[in-house]
Order: structure tokens, then sequence, then C-alpha cells
């Protein structure tokens, strides 16, 4: 598989490229969704091809195709230069600052036990219906749905410093949910099996059953729940809600790439600009904010990005002072650091690298620490469970999200349901409101699988965790006039 | 692939032997794509590749596989096999529809020579001259001006085809001073340098407006919103409710819901003279012009084939835009008939509160400005807001002239002039 791609890097070394690299992707993916007591959909697809990079007369190039022949390799290589040409009428000023890095020959390979694509359509099947038929016991539950995916992406690339990389990832993700309709109104609650890249292995019907048991009843109960209250008050975020606010106001933030103005025309800028760093206070000192590229099962855990840049673990924010970035090779310079931090990935052979959140996450507390001690301490505020609205603004400041379920907690012991409760804070006031995360043996991890970035808008997955979390005196709004 | 190409490899595949029916869907794509920031272009790329979509159906059982190596037959066959095989291990689904067998006759709205024509080279000339048009003004660009050139076929076993090729072209642009930012598009289906440069004027100028914004105390106000910021608010709407069977099984905001909303007609017309889109659907059905609300009367949603059968319902597939009606009154008419308001030239991460309310959260975003006593007298700084799209729609008092916005949805929006509307806290 690599000849062709050492083709491609040759070829353009000899056209007088400074830099080139080549991928080669076997993408590889099959949906089963579920509706009610019926599949209402098994979709596969197979995608393979190859994309080549040139920088050439201080430009970027890319091109790429579906025919992996010597004949089309040697037609993508002159087309990217050719398209490096018309890159170069608008040359940046002092040329790409690349940053150097050691050629590698790396093989990475995820750990998959029962291979997805192995597991019969009839498994899935029954794993996703039983689970709907639990949902749909529930009389004001009138649909009960479900999906699983798998991925399986294959890589290969080469670099013209020599670098030959593999890699081999399977993930998989699945999620039940119930609508239930009632009381003049209709609410959804969800059960999001782990994100991870994993195979079949992750995911046990038991597990299943029971969670639909739960969502299915919480789906009945949020239609009497009552609104949320308006005001100031303590909230305690469970892992999967809190893997999401971390992935929006530190993740993105954090992304050098925005902060240098090249996603100011989508995605946006960055209020974590260069000067903050190793100086800001982002949050309180409960916080320690730790990338991990090389997390186990860790959708963003690949052996290497897409510059060629091997996976790395860093902190993003320690004791609750702002560290560093997360970066690619053409943007390590703009911050003084000398070698990128391996961020940089694309989502398809079609499709550029750009510099992507990594598996981040909130480290536990040091000290032994119960959700139960936790919420113990509220007097009155709010447990948000689960992923809901979320928005935030384009420079990472100003966010408002919501739970997949909320509770009110009265006297440390969480209460009856809140319908349309919303949090909403800039993001240093609410990470400096933290007062305390549970321990260790309350961590869990989150993946994203649909993080949208770049323009023409790309599509990347990684992991986030935490352990229950509390926040005090934040700002609560909600969603519905009363 | 031409129509005779496509007709002709469609043939091919359905000769090829199967069990029961085969729908077969062939995507082609050729796009251009240039980013610039800080006045200089940071990528570009060119992305080409077909897809082949093969769905079996086999009484009430289903299933579909799509590939991208169209010109190996014996990996067509194999394909065809493989989805036949998952077919037969589906249960039964009585939502399963078959074949139209309907043969099409599109008229191609979406297609522009001009665009077809369109080379990696002239993009890179207007990005550059883009480039030096910020540069002068002193101010730093960031943008898209991307470019593609698709069509779409379809056949099936019951003996349907359509055919169409299609254009989307989509410049975007962000004009960045030291201390506020301003914002323009060009959307549609062609584009040349004039539009390109008239837009990088247009944002230049928002941003130019937008430095040093003050703050105003977030209140429910009357706003201007830009048509971006209407498609924005509107694509959304559609979105989370305007689906018949949802509304018909009481999971919509217009279940058991029958209030007029505002005057303004909302439509979907694959043949809008503003933003043409293809024409028929991934299933093979025509699209045609669809009213979703008539004079603020809400019409049939869409509704799909099973849920139409099953209720006694006219079809109404999903389209490909979506169009607001505007009676014409000017932007600057707008102000000026605005005593106290906010200009809004753009929406940002708009995101559902309510489902039941069809109520949304998002930010204004690239240049918000004071409008006192009919005038714009200063930017303001971005803020959130939470409000719901019904109320939206019943407190609009005029609105604009619906022009082509959206980049990833094609619209056609008219500025709105609303009455109190919910700001509810900064970004600073």
């Amino acid at each position: 598989m690599f000849d062709l791609l050492k083709q491609a890097c040759d070829t353009a070394k000899k056209a007088g490229c400074r830099f080139a690299d080549a991928r080669y992707l076997d993408l590889h993916r099959q949906q089963v969704s579920s509706r009610d007591l019926a599949l209402s959909n098994c979709s596969e697809s197979d995608d393979r091809g190859f994309g080549v990079r040139v920088l050439y007369n201080g430009a970027w190039g890319f091109a790429s195709s579906p025919g992996y022949t010597s004949e089309e390799v040697d037609n993508v290589v002159a087309l990217a230069i050719r398209i490096a040409r018309a890159s170069a009428m608008a040359p940046r000023e002092g040329g790409v600052n690349w940053a150097p890095q050691q050629a590698l020959k790396l093989a990475f390979k995820s750990k998959c036990i029962q291979d997805p694509f192995d597991v019969s359509l009839e498994d899935k099947a029954d794993l996703l219906i039983s689970a709907n038929q639990v949902m749909l016991k529930n009389n004001s539950v009138i649909r009960a749905q479900g999906y699983l995916l798998f991925k399986r992406v294959q890589r290969w690339y080469v670099n013209t410093e020599g670098s030959e990389l593999t890699s081999d990832v399977t993930s998989s993700e699945s999620v039940i949910w119930a609508i239930a309709v009632g009381n003049d109104d209709f609410q959804e609650r969800n059960w999001k099996a782990p994100s991870t890249s994993q195979g079949f292995e992750a995911y046990k019907k038991e597990e299943f059953l029971i969670q639909a048991e739960r969502v299915g009843a919480q789906a009945e109960e949020k239609l009497s729940a009552r609104l949320s209250p308006e005001g100031d008050f303590d909230i305690v975020t469970d892992s999967e809600n809190l893997s999401l606010t971390i992935h929006e106001s530190v993740g993105h933030a954090t992304e050098l790439d925005r902060v240098m103005g090249y996603e100011v025309s989508m995605a946006g800028s960055s209020f974590v600009t260069r000067d903050k760093k190793g100086e800001f206070q982002y949050a309180s000192d409960k916080v320690t904010l730790m990338a991990d590229n090389t997390l186990e099962n860790g959708l963003a855990t690949q052996g290497f990005d897409d510059d060629g840049v091997p996976a790395q673990r860093w902190e993003i924010v320690k004791d609750g002072i702002f560290q560093t970035y997360s970066t690619g090779r053409e943007f390590a310079h703009y911050i003084g650091e000398e070698h990128s931090r391996g961020c940089c990935r694309a989502d398809h052979w079609s499709s550029i690298p750009i510099v992507r959140i990594p598996n981040l996450f909130l480290m536990p507390g040091k000290e032994p620490l119960s959700p139960d001690e936790l919420i113990g301490d509220v007097k009155h505020g709010l447990y948000f469970e689960g992923m809901d609205s979320f928005s935030i603004d384009q420079r990472r400041l100003n966010f408002q999200f919501g739970g997949n379920a909320v509770w009110e907690i009265i006297n440390g012991k969480k209460a009856g349901m809140l319908k349309a409760a919303l949090y909403q804070s800039r993001t240093p006031t609410f990470w400096n409101a933290c007062d305390a995360t549970c321990d260790e043996n309350y961590w869990r991890p989150h993946g994203v699988i649909n993080c949208g970035k770049g323009d023409p808008m790309q599509i990347a997955q990684m992991t986030h965790g935490a352990a229950p979390t509390r926040f005090r005196k934040i700002r609560i709004c909600r969603g519905r006039d009363s | 692939m031409n129509r005779a190409q496509a007709q002709d490899f469609i043939g091919r595949i359905l000769a090829m032997p199967h069990q029961g029916e085969l729908q077969v869907v062939v995507n082609g794509v050729h796009r251009l794509g240039t980013r610039f920031n800080d006045c200089s272009v940071s990528q570009n790329v060119l992305k080409q590749q077909m897809t082949l979509s093969l769905t079996a159906r086999l009484g009430q059982k289903k299933s579909s596989v799509t590939i991208n190596t169209l010109n190996d037959d014996d990996g067509i066959k194999h394909a065809i096999e493989q989805v036949f095989t998952t077919c037969q291990h589906m249960p039964d689904d009585e939502e399963v529809m078959p074949a139209l067998g309907q043969v099409l006759e599109t008229k191609e709205h979406a297609f522009n020579p001009q665009s077809e024509a369109m080379e990696i080279e002239a993009m890179g000339e207007w990005t550059a001259a883009a480039c030096r048009q910020g540069a002068a003004a002193g101010i730093d660009l960031a943008g898209l001006l991307s470019l593609g050139k698709r069509f779409c076929a379809y056949g099936d076993s019951a003996g349907g085809f359509a055919y169409e090729r299609y254009h989307r072209s989509d410049y975007h642009v962000t004009a960045t001073g030291n201390n506020g930012s301003g914002w323009a598009e060009d959307q549609g289906v062609s584009i040349n340098q004039d539009d390109v440069i008239l837009a990088t004027q247009r944002a230049i100028d928002k941003c130019v407006k937008a430095q040093d914004p003050e703050v105003f105390e977030p209140r429910p106000t009357t706003v201007i919103l830009e048509p971006q910021a209407v498609g924005d608010l509107m694509s959304m709407a559609f979105w989370y409710g305007f689906d018949q069977r949802s509304k018909d099984e009481g999971r919509s905001a217009f279940s058991n819901y029958d209030e007029t909303l505002g005057k303004l007609s909302f439509y979907s017309d694959p043949a809008s003279e503003l933003f043409p889109t293809i024409s028929f659907s991934a299933d093979g059905q025509a699209l045609s012009k669809s009213l979703w609300l008539d004079q603020g009367q809400l019409q049939q949603l869409q509704t799909s084939r099973y849920w139409a059968s099953k209720n006694n319902l006219e079809v109404k597939p999903s389209p490909h835009n979506i169009i607001l009606s505007g009676d014409g009154t000017s932007l600057d008419e707008l102000i000026q008939s605005t005593d106290d308001g906010i200009l809004v030239t753009r929406f940002w991460y708009i995101r559902s509160t309510d489902a039941k309310t069809l109520g949304f959260t998002g930010m204004t975003r690239d240049g918000s400005y004071r409008i006192e006593n009919g005038e714009l007298t200063h930017p303001v700084v971005d803020m959130r807001w939470n409000e719901s799209v019904l109320r939206v729609l019943k407190n609009v008092t005029a609105s604009g002239k619906p022009m082509a916005t959206g980049e990833f949805i094609s619209m056609v929006m008219p500025a709105l002039q609303v009455e109190d509307f919910h700001f509810s806290s900064l970004s600073n």
C-alpha cells in the first residue's frame, strides 16, 4: 500500500515541493436504526481513496482521488501543485513555518475484541428492538428509537521526510431514546451507550435493558416535571453533561488555529489569546484538564495525526492555570513551541487536515468524594444529567447548556425533575466556580462523534470525560415561558 | 457523467443479477474550495468524487449500501449481493414503500454554464483580489470561496429514472478590525468576480461600523434581522417543527396548534429564481413548490409516502430549499421605521431550547448595531437571545426583499423587523 504513496511524495519532491504527504484511507461504516419494534434502516458504506498535500512555493495545494493507480497518483500530484500555484496568488507573509518532525515508522491498531462487522444483523436488531420494547411499556411513550453505528478507518500515511505510518481504528456508538406525549407536552429522554474505539464488546444487552427501563420511565416523568426556577443556583453536572461543556468551552477555545484567526469565517476565534499562555486563571485550582491522544479507547486515539506527528499527552489547564494549546505543525511556532502537539486530523481522504480537539478530560478529584457527598453540600440547586441544548459564542466565552434530565436539589438531596432548565455562564466565570469534583471511582469517558469544524465543514470524533462536578452560583434560566 | 452515460451506467447495474427491487443513486461532485485568512490563502482544495448507493427491497424489508468504486463491475456485483443478503436478514417494517418507477423530465434549474466552466485559477485570482481589497482597507479578511459542480442520477428496477446537473456557489467573508468584525455572503448557483468584490466590500463596511462596540443591556427589544439571521432561525424551525407526522402524533410545536403565524408565507420551490435546487429526491420523487405557511396559516407539512398513504394525505417530500416571503421594504426603510432597536447582521450557534414552543437560543455575531430614532448610532457587544420562532413570526412588523442566503442550506429570506425579541445576556 505504501508504494504509490511514496511515488506521490517522490514525484512532488522532484517537482520542487518543500514538503508533501500522501494518505490513503479505507473507510467502512454501518448504521442500524430502530423505530419501535422494527428496524427502520440498515445502511453500509465502503469508501476509499487518497489525498496528496503539497507545500510548493510557500503555498498549500491539495487534491485527491478514489482511483489508486500509478497514473492517477501522478495526475493528483500534478493537480495538487497546480492548486498550490493558485494559492500562491495570495501568499502568506513569511511563508509557512512548518515545525520539524523526525521521520517515524509506526503501526497503530485500536483494541477490538468483537469485530462489529462480524456480528449478525439479528443480534444488532435484538439489542435495539429489545430496548425499544422496554421503553414502550410506559403508557406515555409513543415512540422508542435507537441506533448502532460502527466505523472502521484504515489509514496509510507517507511524507517526504520519510515517515511511513499506518493505523486501523474501529469505533462504535449507540443511542436509545424514548419520546413521551401527554399533559399537552412531549418530552424526549435518551441514553448514550459508550462511544468508544472498541468493538461490539462495548455493548451488553443487559445494560441496554436496564437503561431502557430508566429512560422510558424518565421520559414519562419529564411530562409532569415542573418548570425550572430561574436565578443563581449551585449546580452539579454528571460526567456526560460536563463532557460537552469541556468540549465547547475548553476544547475549541484552546485550538491554536482558531486563536490565530484561521477559523474566523466559520467556527470563529477564541478568547484564549496567546498572552494568556502559562498565566491565565482559566479555572479554580480544583481543575486540571488533560489532553491525551494516547487515552485507551479514546476516539481521537489513532497513534499519529495527519501531519505525521505521534500522539501525545499534555495539560491544557493545570490547577486552574492555562498551560498551552492544541496545535499542528503549521501552528506550533506561533506560541514559540518547537514541535506540534499532534492534533491535525482530516475526516476523509478528500479533506485537508486541520487542528482538532484531542481527547480532553477533567482530572478526577484527588480526595475521596462520592456523588451523594457532592450533592449533599448543596442547599438548593440543580443536577444536570446528559446532553441537551448547547450553544456558545464564536469566541467560546458566553455559553448556555441544558441537560437531558434535570433534577432540583433541596437540602442536599435530589428532589423532583425539572423541565426546560438551562445554565448560562461565561467560560472563565463558570470554571472558576468549580469547587469540587468526585474521585476517580466516578470518572467516566464520553465520546463525541460529530464535532463540526472547518470550511468546508469536517466532522471529527474525540473523547472527553469527567466525574460528577459541582459549580457554585451559576445563572439558571429556562427555555420555556411560564 | 452526463445523462446518457448515467442512464447507461444505471441500466447496466439494474441488469446485474438481483432478487427483488433495486434502487440506484449515483452522485458526483467536483468541488473547488479556496479558503483564506489574514489576507492569504490557507487552504485550497479540489474534491472529486462519485458515489453509488444501492437500496434493496424484498417485500417489507429494505437495506442500503454505498460504495465509491464505480469502475469495478465485480465490486458493484458484490455490493448488490451484499445489500440483498443484508435485506433478507432485516425484520419486516410496515413503513417500507415500493419504488415509484417514475421517469422524470427535469429542467436543471440549478445548472449554470458559467459555473460549469469555472477553474481553480480563477478562484485563486478572485481570492487574491479580495485579499488586496482587505489589505487596502487595513482590515483582515477570512473566508471561503467555493463552487460545487454536481450531478445526481436515480434509477430503479420498476422503470424509474431521473438525472440532473446542478451547481452551488458559496462566498462568505469575515472582515476583522482591532475591535469588531463584519460579515457578508454571496450564495447561489453561480458567482463572478464582481459578486466577490461587492460582498467583500459589504463585509469591510460592516466591519468599519462595528468597531468599539458598546454594551446594550440585554432586554426584549425590536430587532431588524438581516437575511442570514432569519435563515438560520427558520431553517432550525423547519428542522424541528415542520413535519406532518410529528404534528399528528403530538410531538411537534404544531400539534393542537391553530394560531396564525403573522402574515408571511413560507414555502419551498426547486425552481426558485433566486436559489434553485435539484428537483427530485434521493428516492426518485419529483419535487415541486410546497407551501408550508400561507400568509401565516399553517398548511400540510412535510409528509412521507408512508404517512401520506396511511392517512390519505398528499405526499410532501423533504425539500432542498426554504423560502420566506417578504414585503420588499428596503433595509434603510426598516431602520428608519425603528425608534429603538438592534440591527443584527448574523446569528450563530442556534440550538433548540424547547421543541414544544419552537424555542431556540443563539448569539449575534459580526456586526450588531443600535438603532435610535430611525438611525444606526453605534455598534453593540454581541448578545445571547432566547426566543420562540412562533412568537417571532407573530411579531413581524415589516419585512424586506427576499434574497439568497445559507452556506449549508439553500434559502431565500428577507430581512425582518420583529418586535419584543428577547436578548438575555452579553458576550464580553
